[in-house]
């Protein structure tokens, strides 16, 4: 909606959509760059040169077919499994939450937790590789012991927004669920 | 007093020190005497049952390989060691859940306790 400038955590550009669909309902979309044409034709090249010096070297001609089906594979597996277009989070009030991760190549992943389970969804740092990150989570409440987070599950994952848009969603996520 | 177990220097720790340098430059001493005095020379004294030369080399080089192997791997265990994101770990722990809320006194500064998440974020976001 607005054009306030998103970036995630490595400072590549992402885009945030917010819906507001009622009073209890809200919906936010999470949209990663899509994979530039540039990329993938510099990893081809690259691939395909060193099949090429491979097969200077030892004049077997399976290596260049084989380059060339690994690249196609290769392609096909890294944007059916791995690239995400975008990640959704829908919240509907004393319902529950949704969240669904929609891959490159069409392929979504769609799993729902109910409002009974959640305890809170909160701002968490946590160390991630070399640096601390900050990440939206949802903690599930314990069925044993009511005040105790049994998980955590964390939002976005692959996009990995900054702090500007987490407080966002989570500004209008605890407005919804303290209403319920 | 210093609780028996510290570990600030102490005259016998000082001693224990030196004899380890002294130690550790004879032995080097004689590594490098057995390296360069031809084998020859060696069984005139009588000495003939010495490890085969090429271990002069071979030593040296598997040690500073292990170190530079050990400086990876240790960078691997930690990042092993690091909760993952989708952690309990990284919210609370069983010493944070047992803690006790105490009633601070009237007008005093509260006791250190744990913080919960959400009241932490309330503060800073809301």
């Amino acid at each position: 909606m607005d054009d306030e400038k998103y970036t995630d955590i490595n400072g590549k550009p992402i885009t945030l959509d917010y819906q507001r669909h009622s009073s209890f309902c809200t919906e936010f979309i999470v949209s990663s760059p899509k994979v530039s044409i540039g990329t993938v034709m510099v990893a081809t090249s690259f691939v395909w040169i060193f099949a090429y010096a491979v097969f200077c070297l030892t004049d077997n001609t399976a290596v260049l077919s084989s380059a060339i089906i690994i690249t196609l594979i290769g392609m096909m597996l890294y944007i059916h499994f791995v690239k995400i277009d975008h990640e959704s989070l829908l919240v509907i009030g004393s319902l529950g939450i949704q969240l669904s991760s929609s891959y490159a190549s069409g392929r979504e992943h769609t799993s729902f937790i109910e409002m009974s389970k959640i305890k809170d969804i909160v701002i968490n740092e946590a160390i991630y590789m070399h640096q601390i990150i900050y990440y939206l989570c949802i903690l599930l409440r314990d069925p044993a012991d009511a005040s105790a987070v049994s998980s955590v599950v964390p939002l976005f994952p692959s996009s990995k927004p900054r702090l500007n848009c987490l407080v966002k969603v989570y500004k209008t996520c605890q407005e919804i669920i303290s209403k319920c | 007093m210093n609780s028996p177990n510290s570990p600030s220097p102490l005259p016998e720790r000082a001693i224990y020190g030196f004899v380890l340098f002294l130690a550790s430059q004879f032995g080097f001493f004689l590594f490098c005497l057995w390296a360069y005095v031809p084998a020859e020379w060696l069984a005139l004294l009588g000495l003939t049952y010495w490890p085969q030369k090429y271990w002069v080399l071979a030593v040296p080089v598997y040690l500073l390989v292990a170190l530079v192997v050990c400086v990876v791997v240790l960078f691997g265990v930690n990042m092993m060691a690091t909760a993952p994101l989708d952690s309990v770990d990284n919210i609370t722990d069983p010493y944070a859940r047992r803690q006790p809320r105490h009633e601070g006194p009237e007008g005093g500064i509260p006791r250190l306790e744990d913080v919960p998440i959400s009241e932490v974020n309330r503060k800073f976001f809301l």
